[in-house]
C-alpha cells in the first residue's frame, strides 16, 4: 500500500473529490461504522459459526452495499480517536482498547479506503485482520504487515511509515568523462581485433579487469532459457519445499555443530537454543521433533569427549527439565486435550527417555488415565524410568498423594524393589485403604520378611479388602508368626460375621501359615457337633474346608475325607474343591 | 449473473493468453484450414466469448512489465512467463497497448486479427499501418489501443524513485539491523519486515526499477547493499518460480538475514583486503553457523524462523553438499537455501568488495555459475535467474558492433531474445560521452539487412573506464 510523507496528513480530504459536500452521506457512513463497530466487537466474542456474529457481519455486508449506491468508494481520514469523511466526524470511541480509529492510528494509518467488493469475501478478511491486529504483541508483527500480508483487494490505506524517515535516496553522478573513455575504449578494441579474447577462468586474478567476449552460446536460448521438463522439474521442488520439514532441517543442523567438541561455547549456546525449542516443540504437539532431540542428546552424551564436563551437565540438566514433573504435568494434559496428537508408539519413544522426576506425575497418569491404549503406553514407560531409578520409587513411597504412593508400592512389588520393604510396612498403616491395599498386595509380590510382620496388624484393618489381601498375602509368604493371631480371628465373632469371601482368607491363609498345627482346629470346625450335636454353619464350615486344602497333608485330607458325604451342598462342594486342591 | 458464474479472471485470464499464443502458434506454422488452427482459434474463441458474457467485456492491456485482463493483473510464473513473453512481443511490436473484445464478437474475427498481429510490422507508426490492415477485414468486434495510450501504472521515473526509496530504506534498515547484531543489541525485525514488504512490492510492481538499483554499488556498504541485493535477486527468482507473495516474503526475509552471522565475525576479517589466513578463513566459515543461532535470538518473528534459519546455514552449500558448513546428518540444502545462494553468488560476484577489486562482468558471472558444475550452483536456478536478468543483465557495461559504450538497460521480455537487451548508449564510437544518453532495443532488427541492427560485441569492466554504470541509470 502506498506510504504517505509525514506531512500529508489531510489526505483524504483531498481525495474525496467532492464538489458540494451537503451530497456528503455523512449520516450512512456513521451509521455504517456503528455496523462496523458491532461486528468488530462481535468477532471479538463469538465464534466464527455463532449466528450473533454471523448476522453482525450481514448487516455489516449489507451496509457496504447500501453505500455503493451513493459512493464510488469511501476514502476516510483517521485521526487518533477519531475518523473523517471530508472533515467531518463519522466515527468516534472513547476506549482506545475498542477504538477501530486507534487501531489504525497506532502503526501509522493515516487513511483508508473501502471498495466496492468489499461486502464479498473479503469483509470476513477485514474483520479477521482487525482482531488479528488487535492481538497483536508490541514486539511482533503490526497493523501494516498484517494488512500485508493479507492483500486486500479492496481496502486501501495509506501510512507514514515512522521506521523509514530520514533516509537519503541516492542520486546518479554525472557520468564518465571523453578522456576517461576514449584511451580505454581504443585500447579494448584493438585487443578485440587482435586476438579473440579467452574464455573467462576461475584462475583469472582478482587485479585484472576482466572483460568477456560475446560467445555464440548466448544466441543459443536452451542454455538459458528454462525447457518445459525443466519447469516441471522446479514446480516439483517447489511443492517439495513448502511442504518439507524445515524444523528437521535445523535441528539436523544444531545436532552437526553441536557434535564439534572445540567449540564448547557454541556447545553451550546450542544446548541452550534446544532448551528454548524442546518447550516450544511440546506445545505444539511436535513429540517427534522433541524425542528427536532427545535422542540426539543421549547419543551426543555418550560419546567420548564431545562434551566437556560443563557441556555434559548442561545437556543432563536439559533432559531434567523435560522429564521435571511440572513439564511431565503439561504434557499429559496436552495429551488429555488433544493439543498433542501422537500414536502411543511414538509417546512410548518419547518417554524412554524420561527420567526420574518424570516418575511421579507419569505415575499418577498411568494409574488414573482411562484410555486403555495411554494407560498400557503410560505403564510400560513408568516401569521403564522405574528400572533405571530404583531409589526414586522407593521415595515415591513416601509421597502424601495417595495416588502416587499406591502406585509406586505396586511397582516396588512388580520390579521388585526389595528396598522398598521397610517402608512398604509403614504404608500398611497409611489412611488410605487404596495404599494400604497396594502395599499389601507389593508386600506379596516382594515377598517382603520386613512387611510381614506389619501384615499382622492389618488384618484388622477397617477396610475388608485389605483384610482380605493381608490374609492371603500372610498365606502366600507362610509367615508362621502370624498363626496364633489367625487362629484368634478364626475363633472370633467378627469372622463368623464376614462375608464368605473374608472367611475363606482368613481360614485358607490359617491353613497355609500353620500348616498340619491347623488341621485338628480346621477338622474340629468341618466335622465337629457342638452344644446340642448342632453343626457349625455352612460358609464357617466350607472355610475351614478350604483351609484344610490349602494345608494339603494326609491329617487334612483325613479331615476332608469324612466330610465327603456330607448333605449340605455348600460344605459338599468346598470338601471337593479342597481335595482336588483348587 | 449468479455465484456460480463468477469468473477466476486471474486463471481465466492465463487460459486466454496461452490460447492467444497458441492460436498465434498455430497459424504460425499451418494454413488457415489445418485442423490444429481451427481447434486453437475455437479454444480461444470459446474463452473470450465466455468472459465477454459475464463481464460485459474483455480488454486485454500490456502495461509495463505487465498484462491485464479487465482490472486483473496476471501472475506469472514459470508455466507461462514464455508464453506471456512472447505474446507481449507480438503486442509492442505493432505498437498495441490493449485488445477490447466488445459483445457480438464473432469466430471468425479471430484468424484475421492474428494474421495480422503476425504479419511483419510496418511504417513508422506500427499501430497505425495495423489498423489499416485490420479495417480491410471483417474485425467488428476487436477494439485496439496504441501502447502509449494505455495507462502505465506509473512512468518510468515514478518507478525509479519508489525503487530508490525502497532500496535507500531497505539499506538502511539492513544497516541498522546489522549494527544491532553487532552490538548485542535488539534488532527491530519489524522493520526489517517492512523493507522486504517494500521489496516484494517493487519487485511485483517494477521489477526492472528494483533490478536498476543493484546497480548502485558502494564499496564502504557492500556488507548492507549485498543483504538488499541478494533479497531481490532472490525475490525475483521466486518470482520467476511462481511463488506467491507471502512465500516471496518468506525468501526475502531470509535473503536478507543471510549474512546475519557474519556480524559475529571479526570486523577485521570481513574487511580484509586480500586474501585470508587459513585461520581468518576457519572463522569466516562460521557465519553461516552463526547465522542460524543469531536468528534464534531475534524477536518478533510469529514463529521460529526455521526457513530463513536454514538459508542462513546452507547459503554456501553446495550442490553436491561441499561447501561449508559441513554436514554429518542427511542434508539437502532448501530449495529457498539453493535460491539464495545463486543470488549471493550473482551480486557477489559482480560487486567490488573487500577481497574483490575488479568485479567480474555480469554476463560472466552468470555464465561461470551456469557452466561451472564445481561452483555447486542448481543450474535450474540459475537459469531462473537469468531468465529474470537476461544473458546481459542491468548494468552491464558492453561495447557495441558500432564501437559504441552503453549500459543495459533493460531486459528483453521476449525469452528468445535474452540475449538482446535495451541499452542506454553513453559514447560514440570515438569514446565521446553523449550529452544525454540513448535507449536502444538491440531486439529492433536493421529493415535493411533484417539483421540485429546493433549488437553487443564484447563485456567489459566500468572501473577500467572509471565509470559507476549507476550513474546512467538512476
Amino acid at each position: 500500500m502506498t506510504e504517505l510523507e509525514s506531512t500529508a496528513g489531510g489526505a483524504a480530504e483531498e481525495t474525496a473529490g467532492w464538489s458540494d459536500l451537503s451530497d456528503v452521506p455523512v449520516a450512512q457512513v456513521r451509521e455504517l461504522f456503528v455496523v462496523l463497530g458491532k461486528a468488530f466487537r462481535a468477532y471479538q466474542l463469538y465464534d466464527e459459526n455463532n449466528p450473533v456474529r454471523q448476522r453482525f457481519v450481514e448487516s455489516l455486508r449489507q451496509a457496504f452495499e447500501g453505500m455503493w449506491t451513493e459512493l464510488d468508494r469511501l476514502t476516510l481520514a483517521v485521526d487518533e480517536d477519531r475518523i473523517f469523511l471530508v472533515g467531518q466526524e463519522v466515527y468516534k470511541v472513547d476506549s482506545r482498547s475498542d477504538s477501530l480509529a486507534f487501531l489504525f492510528f497506532k502503526d501509522g494509518v493515516r487513511e483508508i479506503t473501502f471498495l466496492p467488493g468489499i461486502e464479498g469475501d473479503e469483509l470476513v478478511r477485514f474483520l479477521g485482520v482487525l482482531q488479528r491486529a488487535r492481538k497483536l504483541l508490541p514486539e511482533g508483527d503490526d497493523l501494516l504487515t498484517v494488512l500485508w500480508e493479507e492483500d486486500l483487494q479492496h481496502f486501501q490505506y495509506q501510512y507514514v511509515d515512522f521506521l523509514a524517515e530520514g533516509v537519503e535516496l541516492p542520486s546518479p553522478g554525472e557520468g564518465a568523462t571523453t578522456q576517461q573513455l576514449q584511451g580505454v575504449l581504443g585500447g579494448e578494441l584493438a585487443e578485440e581485433e587482435e586476438e579473440e579474447a579467452p574464455a573467462p577462468s576461475s584462475t583469472q586474478t582478482a587485479d585484472q579487469a576482466p572483460t568477456s567476449t560475446v560467445s555464440r552460446e548466448d544466441f543459443n536460448p536452451t542454455l538459458y532459457s528454462l525447457d518445459p521438463r525443466e519447469m516441471e522439474t522446479l514446480r516439483t521442488e517447489l511443492h517439495k519445499e513448502l511442504h518439507r520439514d524445515t524444523r528437521g532441517d535445523v535441528l539436523s543442523a544444531l545436532f552437526d555443530r553441536l557434535e564439534e567438541e572445540d567449540r564448547p561455547d557454541r556447545q553451550s549456546e546450542i544446548l541452550g537454543v534446544l532448551g528454548t525449542l524442546l518447550p516450544n516443540f511440546l506445545s505444539r504437539g511436535a513429540l517427534k521433533a522433541a524425542t528427536r532431540v532427545l535422542e540426539e542428546l543421549r547419543k551426543l552424551e555418550s560419546m567420548p569427549g564431545v562434551f566437556d564436563e560443563e557441556r555434559l551437565a548442561q545437556s543432563r540438566e536439559l533432559l531434567d527439565r523435560v522429564s521435571a514433573p511440572e513439564a511431565i504435568s503439561e504434557l499429559i494434559q496436552a495429551l488429555y486435550d488433544g493439543s498433542i496428537r501422537s500414536t502411543p508408539q511414538q509417546l512410548a519413544v518419547f518417554l524412554r527417555f524420561m527420567r526420574a522426576g518424570a516418575l511421579s506425575p507419569l505415575l499418577r497418569a498411568a494409574e488414573t488415565v482411562e484410555h486403555k491404549e495411554l494407560r498400557a503406553v503410560l505403564r510400560s514407560a513408568v516401569h521403564g524410568i522405574a528400572e533405571r531409578n530404583r531409589g526414586a520409587v522407593v521415595r515415591l513411597l513416601d509421597e502424601p498423594d495417595p495416588v502416587i504412593a499406591s502406585g509406586a508400592a505396586r511397582l516396588a512389588g512388580d520390579i521388585q524393589i526389595a528396598e522398598a520393604g521397610p517402608s512398604l510396612a509403614g504404608l500398611l498403616a497409611h489412611a488410605d485403604p487404596s495404599v494400604r491395599l497396594a502395599a499389601v498386595e507389593a508386600a506379596v509380590s516382594l515377598k517382603a520378611s520386613t512387611a510381614a510382620g506389619a501384615l499382622q496388624h492389618t488384618l484388622d484393618d477397617p477396610e475388608r479388602d485389605v483384610r482380605i489381601a493381608a490374609a492371603r498375602a500372610l498365606g502366600t509368604l507362610r509367615y508362621g508368626p502370624a498363626g496364633d493371631r489367625l487362629a484368634e480371628i478364626l475363633d472370633s465373632r467378627e469372622i463368623r460375621a464376614a462375608d464368605i469371601s473374608e472367611k475363606v482368607a482368613f481360614f485358607e491363609s490359617y491353613g497355609m501359615v500353620a500348616g498340619d498345627g491347623a488341621v485338628r482346629a480346621l477338622d474340629k470346625l468341618l466335622n465337629g457337633k457342638g452344644f446340642l450335636g448342632k453343626r457349625e454353619p455352612s460358609e464357617i464350615r466350607a472355610a475351614a474346608a478350604l483351609g484344610l486344602g490349602k494345608v494339603g497333608s494326609g491329617a487334612a485330607r483325613t479331615a476332608l475325607n469324612k466330610a465327603l458325604d456330607e448333605e449340605d451342598p455348600v460344605v459338599r462342594t468346598a470338601v471337593n474343591r479342597a481335595l482336588r486342591s483348587e | 449473473m449468479t455465484d456460480g458464474d463468477r469468473l477466476n479472471l486471474q486463471e481465466e485470464g492465463r487460459k486466454v493468453l496461452t490460447a492467444f499464443y497458441g492460436a498465434l502458434s498455430a497459424l504460425k506454422l499451418y494454413p488457415l484450414e489445418n485442423a490444429a488452427v481451427q481447434q486453437a482459434l475455437d479454444e480461444l474463441h470459446g474463452l473470450v466469448e465466455r468472459i465477454v458474457y459475464l463481464e460485459g467485456g474483455a480488454e486485454v492491456r500490456v502495461v509495463g512489465d505487465f498484462f491485464f485482463l479487465n482490472e486483473t493483473r496476471l501472475r506469472l510464473d514459470l508455466s507461462n512467463f514464455a508464453t506471456f513473453g512472447s505474446f507481449a512481443r507480438a503486442f509492442q511490436d505493432h505498437g498495441i497497448g490493449a485488445v477490447e473484445v466488445r459483445p457480438g464478437v464473432t469466430r471468425s474475427e479471430w484468424a484475421p486479427f492474428l494474421s495480422i498481429l503476425l504479419s511483419k510490422p510496418g511504417g513508422e507508426d506500427p499501430f497505425l499501418t495495423f489498423m489499416e490492415r485490420l479495417a480491410s477485414t471483417p474485425v467488428q468486434s476487436l477494439d485496439l489501443r496504441p501502447e502509449k495510450e494505455v495507462a502505465e501504472p506509473e512512468t518510468d521515473e515514478e518507478a525509479l524513485t519508489a525503487a530508490k526509496r525502497t532500496y535507500a530504506q531497505s539499506v538502511q534498515i539492513a544497516k541498522d539491523a546489522l549494527g544491532d547484531v553487532r552490538l548485542g543489541k535488539a534488532v527491530n525485525v519489524r522493520k526489517v519486515k517492512r523493507a522486504v514488504q517494500g521489496i516484494v512490492d517493487q519487485v511485483l510492481s517494477n521489477e526492472t526499477s528494483m533490478v536498476t538499483m543493484t546497480t548502485l554499488r558502494d564499496f564502504d556498504e557492500y556488507t548492507f547493499t549485498h543483504c538488499v541485493n541478494v533479497c531481490i535477486f532472490s525475490v525475483i527468482i521466486g518470482q520467476r518460480l511462481g511463488l506467491e507473495k507471502l512465500h516471496l516474503y518468506e525468501l526475502g526475509l531470509g535473503a536478507l538475514f543471510h549474512d546475519i552471522g557474519k556480524q559475529r565475525v571479526d570486523v577485521d576479517v570481513i574487511n580484509k583486503p586480500g586474501g585470508l589466513t587459513e585461520e581468518e578463513w576457519a572463522q569466516l566459515k562460521q557465519h553461516p553457523t552463526e547465522g542460524l543461532l543469531v536468528l534464534f535470538k531475534l524477536h518478533g518473528f510469529a514463529d521460529v524462523p526455521y526457513r530463513q534459519m536454514l538459508i542462513a546455514y546452507e547459503h554456501h552449500m553446495k550442490l553436491d553438499l561441499t561447501g561449508y558448513p559441513e554436514n554429518k546428518h542427511e542434508r539437502e540444502p532448501t530449495l529457498f537455501s539453493r535460491i539464495v545462494s545463486v543470488a549471493d553468488a550473482f551480486d557477489a560476484g559482480t560487486s567490488v568488495r573487500s577481497y574483490q577489486y575488479h568485479p567480474w562482468p555480469p554476463d560472466t558471472v552468470l555464465r561461470e555459475m551456469r557452466d561451472n558444475p564445481r561452483r555447486g550452483f542448481d543450474p535450474l536456478l540459475v537459469k531462473a535467474l537469468i531468465t529474470a536478468t537476461g544473458v546481459y543483465p542491468i548494468g552491464t557495461l558492453v561495447i557495441l558492433d558500432t564501437h559504441e559504450l552503453a549500459v543495459v538497460s533493460d531486459v528483453n521480455k521476449d525469452p528468445e531474445l535474452l540475449h538482446r537487451p535495451r541499452v542506454k548508449v553513453i559514447s560514440d564510437p570515438l569514446g565521446v560521452p553523449l550529452t544525454e544518453a540513448i535507449t536502444l532495443d538491440l531486439a529492433q532488427d536493421d529493415p535493411a539487412t533484417g539483421g540485429p541492427a546493433r549488437s553487443i560485441i564484447k563485456t567489459t569492466d566500468p572501473q577500467k573506464y572509471g565509470i559507476r554504470v549507476s550513474d546512467y541509470l538512476t
